[in-house]
């Protein structure tokens, strides 16, 4: 039953997301670029963050 | 009549830019520390490694001051539209009032709510809420930005408007068109991501200070490389915005374009130099001792070979047959507000769209009254107002040339700063460390030139060919004005020291506990600038 509840959870989030992308996009594309360029800001940076723990353990007394 | 002194109107233009200007250098940090700090947990949430958490903690106690003494700087600004700019919120409060109630009401009360349980929630949230209430104070305070950029965007290009003759003043007409306004859009996101920018130099230069040391390395690592990238693609993105509202300006604000590039005459396309260095004279209407570098400018701001950007001497010519029709308009208004006639309405009407010239006008009509111009002098008052149009061509120039070349700077930095920590090899570039440190509170001032160029670019208008500026102030005294100002002043550079003081106290301090190298001293390294070894 939580599953249920968590899928249909997340297909409202995946609706209401398609909404805004379609709205948005349509009527302010630089508000919709905001959103998407953000998000991606946030997740390049934590990548290099977790691609550098991975280079610290190859090599843990390495430069830095 | 009352007479407007022009001495109380540029005290309040003084005032607030002053007030602005405080404000400015606390604003950026708030809008990208918020994200960084979202990023570092999210890191935090998906890996599950202390130092991540310890991360988000420590940049949180930075953003945590920043936040407290900003706070308090915005909060006398929106009194000031009331106090000092009485006239310009009577004829533009409909407009201007609805998003500034909405960032007070949602976006702020949303930041202020959340940010209590980002610092106080560590222990009584799960992970996964505590991350989502750092995204909301993320969002919350960028949404507070909005609102506010849009009604910014509304006083440089109004959109969703009309003038009412009935009320007299600017009648709220479509909230879609409000909120899309393209200058809102663009503004909002240039302003937010040069937040971006201000909060990565900020976290890469105290994390540079931390290698310089050899404190707090693996910390002063994982801040490093995640502010790098964090700078370098916001910093392309504020370039990206910052063209699209230069061809914002070139559509909707011809003037502060021109002036922008020290444009007298109109260009040549498509070998107009785009102007890197000149004396812009205000004065004599010229520049002096330019250096350009040739077919640069059309393409730049007209995104094309073929278009001309009219230069200030035609927009003052333009400009005439405005001002006399705007003469027109004031009078007919005038009339209708006694005769309330449909004649009197019609030729209002007729010349509407340029109401604003005929205001401008009001400055050289004698007893600051068009209406009251003699009609073989109509002619003098149009040529004196000429000039007027346009904004100070030396500041506007030179704010968006420091603007622009700082971005470069921002983008080299960036760029090297990136590369050589994903290849590891920071810790021998320490004249790279250097500069990244002494370049933190450039992002800042990039920022207060964007907001003069944006701001002293719109002049003479507070709505922008609609009001002038001269006629928006209230009708202070002078000692009230000066007395206000050096209170402001005061306080204001208390909470600069204050800042200032705690910044520099917690940033040394550094981070409470080290995780990943508990009490182990760090491997003695050799740097390239340096040789000798570098102690933890
Ligand atoms: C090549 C780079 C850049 C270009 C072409 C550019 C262009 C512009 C223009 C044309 C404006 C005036 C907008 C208006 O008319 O209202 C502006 C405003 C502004 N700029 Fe930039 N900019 C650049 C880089 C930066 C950087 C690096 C920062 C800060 C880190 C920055 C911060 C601002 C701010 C805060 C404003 C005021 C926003 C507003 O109210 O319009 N800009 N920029």
């Amino acid at each position: 039953m939580t599953k249920l509840l968590r899928l249909a959870g997340l297909a409202v989030v995946l609706v209401v997301s398609l909404l805004f992308a379609v709205f948005v996009g349509d009527q302010g594309p630089w508000y919709f670029a905001w959103v998407i360029g953000t998000v991606m800001i946030i997740l390049i940076s934590g990548a290099g963050a977790i691609m550098l723990d991975a280079q610290s353990s190859l090599s843990p007394d390495g430069e830095i | 009549m009352e007479f407007i002194n022009p001495d109380v109107v540029d005290l309040s233009r003084f005032q607030f830019a002053l007030t602005a200007l405080y404000h400015f250098m606390f604003v950026p940090l708030t809008l990208g520390l918020t994200f960084m700090l979202a990023a570092m947990e999210t890191v935090y949430v998906v890996t599950g490694r202390q130092i991540y958490k310890d991360m988000a903690q420590f940049w949180g106690k930075l953003f945590g001051i920043n936040f407290a003494i900003g706070v308090a700087t915005g909060i006398t600004m929106e009194f000031e539209f009331g106090t000092n700019w009485s006239m310009y919120s009577h004829f533009f409060g409909d407009m201007f009032g609805t998003p500034l109630a909405i960032e007070g009401l949602m976006a702020f009360f949303m930041e202020s709510t959340f940010v209590g349980l980002m610092f106080f929630g560590w222990d009584r949230l799960s992970r996964q809420a505590h991350l989502a209430v750092t995204y909301l104070v993320a969002l919350g305070s960028n949404l507070s930005a909005l609102w506010i950029l849009i009604a910014n965007a509304g006083m440089n290009m109004p959109e969703g408007a009309h003038f009412d003759p009935e009320t007299m003043r600017m009648q709220f007409e479509s909230f879609v068109d409000l909120v899309f306004n393209p200058d809102a859009q663009a503004k909002f996101v240039h302003t937010s991501v040069a937040g971006y920018v201000s909060a990565a130099m900020f976290v890469m230069g105290i994390s540079a200070f931390y290698l310089l040391r050899g404190q707090h390395r693996q910390f002063a690592a994982r801040s490093f490389r995640m502010a790098a990238l964090f700078g370098i693609i916001s910093t392309v993105a504020v370039i990206t915005l910052g063209d699209v509202l230069g061809r914002l300006d070139y559509e909707k604000q011809p003037t502060k374009i021109a002036a922008i590039e020290g444009l007298w005459h109109t260009s040549n396309p498509p070998f107009e130099p785009w102007i890197v260095a000149a004396l812009p004279d205000d004065a004599k209407q010229e520049n002096h001792y330019e250096i350009g570098v040739p077919l640069v400018l059309t393409p730049l701001i007209t995104h094309t070979f073929d278009q001309p950007i009219t230069g200030m001497h035609e927009l003052e010519d333009q400009a005439g047959p405005r001002i006399r029709s705007g003469i027109d308009a004031v009078a007919a208004l005038r009339r209708y507000g006694v005769t309330h006639s449909g004649t009197d309405l019609a030729q209002f009407s007729a010349h509407e769209q340029d109401m604003g010239y005929g205001l401008l006008a009001t400055r050289h009509a004698p007893g600051q009254d068009v209406t009251a111009i003699p009609a073989d002098q109509v002619d003098d008052v149009v040529r004196a107002t000429q000039p007027d149009i346009l904004p100070n061509v030396f500041v506007t120039f030179w704010s968006f040339r420091l603007m622009v070349f700082l971005s470069l700077w921002f983008f080299a930095l960036f760029a090297i700063s990136a590369y050589l920590s994903l290849k590891r090899r920071l810790e021998r570039s320490r004249l790279l460390l250097k500069l990244c440190m002494w370049s933190i509170p450039l992002p800042i001032l990039a920022t207060e030139f964007g907001w003069i160029t944006a701001e002293a670019g719109r002049q003479p208008w507070t709505v922008f060919g609609w009001l002038p500026t001269f006629l928006s102030a209230s009708s202070h005294g002078m000692s009230y004005m000066v007395f206000s100002l050096i209170g402001f002043v005061l306080l204001y550079s208390v909470f600069i020291a204050a800042e200032l003081y705690l910044m520099f106290k917690f940033a040394r301090l550094g981070p409470d506990h080290d995780s990943m190298e508990p009490h182990a001293p760090a491997a003695p390294m050799v740097s390239a600038f340096d040789m000798r070894p570098m102690a933890s």
